[in-house]
C-alpha cells in the first residue's frame, strides 16, 4: 500500500470532488487547508461516505471518539491522521 | 454446560444464509467477541462473534453451505470435553432442531402460521414468549399468513405483453414492510409546519462544542423523539392480537440511504443513554450501513422511528411504518426556505391525531 502523502492528499481530494458532484457540487477549487463540512460541499451523508472510503482504502479503522474535526477535518488532516495511525 | 450458538438473522426476510468462512475449529478456545464465522445473504454480509467465552465443541456448519437462520452453528463449552445433549447430536445444519412448543406456543404458531424452526428457543420448550420476542425483533409470519389476504384479491397479469420477474431481497423486504403497514396498522398521518433555526442554532452550537463532523441536527432530533418515547409510552408501543405491546426499550430506527440500498437502522436501548452517548452510538451505525455492513442487532428491532429526506430537498414524504410499531417521524427541509415540516405516520389503533399532534410539537423544538 502506497503511504506517499502527497498521492494519499491526492486521492481525497479526488473522492471529494467525486461526492461533491454527486450533489451537483463543483469542489475542483478544494485546498488541502479547507475545512471540509465547513465547505458545503459535502452533507453529512457525504462526509459519512468518505470516513468509510477513506478506512476501506486505507485498510485502517477510525473510532467514532476519533470522527472530529481536528482529526479529519480538512485533506491535510485526513492524511496526517492516516500516517500517524500507521505509524502507531 | 454446553451452549450453542445459532444462525444469526441478517436480513429479516433472509430466511437462509451462505457461510462463507468458518474461522474456528473444535478444540479452540474462544473469546466472547471473537469474529468465528462470516455468513452472507444477496444484501450484506456480516461477521458472527462468539457470545461467550469457551472451547468449541462443534462446527455444525461449513463454508459454502447455505443454511437457515435460527439453526445451530456451533457448540462452546467451559472445557474441551464437554460432551453435547444427546437430543440434540442430531441437530442439521440446514434446520435447528425444534423443542416441544407449549399449548399456548403451538396454537399461537398455528394462528400466525410461523414456521417453529424459525424461532429461536430461550428455555426446554418453545414459549408464547420466544414467539413475541422473535415477532420483536422482525420476524414475520408463514406465507400462508402473509398471502392469505393478496390470495384473496389475487391480481390479473396485464394483458400487456411483459413477463414476471422474482423480487431482490430489497424489493421483497419493502413488500413486506409495505404488506404489513397495508394488512394491519391503521395508518394516518399528519404534519406541522415549524421554525427550523432554533434547532439549527442548537445542532451548530453543539457541533462547534465538540467539534463533530457530521451535523448533529437529525441525531439531536432522533435523541429527543427517544426522550419522548420514554416519557410518552404509548408511542413506543403497538398491538399484537387485539392487545396493546409495550416495548420495554426505546430503539430508535433512523433511516439510511447507502448508494441505492435504503436502510433502518436501529440504536438499541436508548433510554440508556444521554445525547452524547446516543450520537455516537448513531454514528456507528451509520458507518456500518454506509459500508453494508450492519450486524443484525442494528438492523432490527426498531420500536420507534424518524425519517428525513431533507438530504434530497423534498417538501414531505410520508414513510410506511416498519413492521409492529406505532410512530415513524417524517422530516424534510425544504432548502430557500424559512419553514421546516413535521410528519409522522402513525397507527391509528394505538394513536390518535392528538397524541401525535403533540409530539410533533414537542419535537419542533429543542426541549
Amino acid at each position: 500500500m502506497n503511504l506517499n502523502s502527497d498521492e494519499i492528499k491526492a486521492a481525497i481530494r479526488n473522492k471529494v470532488i467525486e461526492l461533491a458532484k454527486a450533489l451537483d457540487m463543483d469542489a475542483s477549487g478544494v485546498t488541502d487547508d479547507d475545512i471540509l463540512p465547513a465547505t458545503g460541499l459535502l452533507d453529512s451523508g457525504a462526509i459519512l461516505e468518505l470516513v468509510v472510503w477513506f478506512e476501506a482504502s486505507y485498510d485502517f479503522r477510525i473510532k467514532q471518539e476519533d470522527m472530529n474535526i481536528d482529526n479529519l477535518g480538512s485533506i491535510n488532516a485526513m492524511t496526517n491522521f492516516l500516517l500517524s495511525s500507521k505509524q502507531a | 454446560m454446553p451452549t450453542f450458538q445459532t444462525v444469526p438473522c441478517v436480513n429479516i426476510n433472509d430466511e437462509f444464509v451462505d457461510v462463507v468462512s468458518i474461522d474456528v475449529k473444535q478444540g479452540e478456545f474462544v473469546n466472547s467477541g471473537d469474529v468465528v464465522a462470516t455468513v452472507e445473504t444477496d444484501k450484506s454480509m456480516i461477521d458472527v462473534v462468539a457470545e461467550q467465552d469457551g472451547y468449541v465443541l462443534r462446527v455444525d456448519c461449513e463454508p459454502g453451505q447455505k443454511i437457515r437462520v435460527g439453526a445451530v452453528m456451533f457448540w462452546l463449552g467451559e472445557t474441551r470435553d464437554e460432551a453435547i445433549p444427546e437430543e440434540t447430536k442430531d441437530t442439521s445444519s440446514s434446520a435447528s432442531a425444534v423443542r416441544q412448543p407449549t399449548a399456548k406456543a403451538r396454537a399461537m404458531l398455528k394462528e400466525l402460521d410461523i414456521d417453529p424452526t424459525r424461532v429461536p428457543v430461550s428455555g426446554e420448550r418453545l414459549s408464547v414468549a420466544d414467539i413475541e420476542t422473535w415477532l420483536s425483533k422482525g420476524g414475520k409470519p408463514g406465507k400462508a399468513a402473509a398471502t392469505t389476504q393478496t390470495a384473496n384479491r389475487r391480481e390479473d397479469t396485464p394483458a400487456v405483453a411483459g413477463d414476471l420477474q422474482d423480487l431482490s431481497p430489497e424489493a421483497a423486504g419493502m413488500l413486506h414492510t409495505v404488506a404489513w403497514h397495508r394488512d394491519y396498522a391503521a395508518s394516518a398521518y399528519l404534519e406541522v409546519e415549524y421554525d427550523p433555526k432554533p434547532w439549527e442554532e442548537r445542532a451548530a452550537a453543539y457541533a462547534a462544542e465538540h467539534k463533530l463532523m457530521l451535523s448533529p441536527l437529525l441525531p439531536l432530533m432522533a435523541f429527543r423523539l427517544a426522550e419522548l418515547g420514554r416519557e410518552r409510552p404509548l408511542i413506543n408501543s403497538t398491538i399484537v392480537n387485539g392487545q396493546r405491546f409495550q416495548y420495554t426499550p426505546v430503539n430508535i430506527g433512523f433511516t439510511v440511504q447507502a448508494g441505492s440500498m435504503l436502510y433502518l437502522t436501529v440504536v438499541r436501548d436508548t433510554q440508556d443513554m444521554n445525547a452524547a452517548q446516543f450520537i455516537s452510538a448513531l454514528g456507528e451505525v451509520q458507518r456500518h450501513a454506509m459500508a453494508h455492513k450492519l450486524p443484525p442487532q442494528e438492523a432490527t428491532g426498531a420500536t420507534l422511528s424518524f425519517s428525513s429526506m431533507a438530504r434530497w430537498n423534498v417538501s414531505r414524504h410520508t414513510p410506511i411504518l416498519p413492521p409492529q410499531t406505532a410512530l415513524i417521524i417524517a422530516h424534510a427541509a425544504p432548502k430557500n426556505s424559512d419553514k421546516a415540516v413535521l410528519g409522522a405516520t402513525y397507527d391509528h389503533r394505538v394513536l390518535t391525531g392528538f397524541d401525535v399532534a403533540q409530539v410533533l410539537l414537542a419535537l419542533s423544538r429543542p426541549a
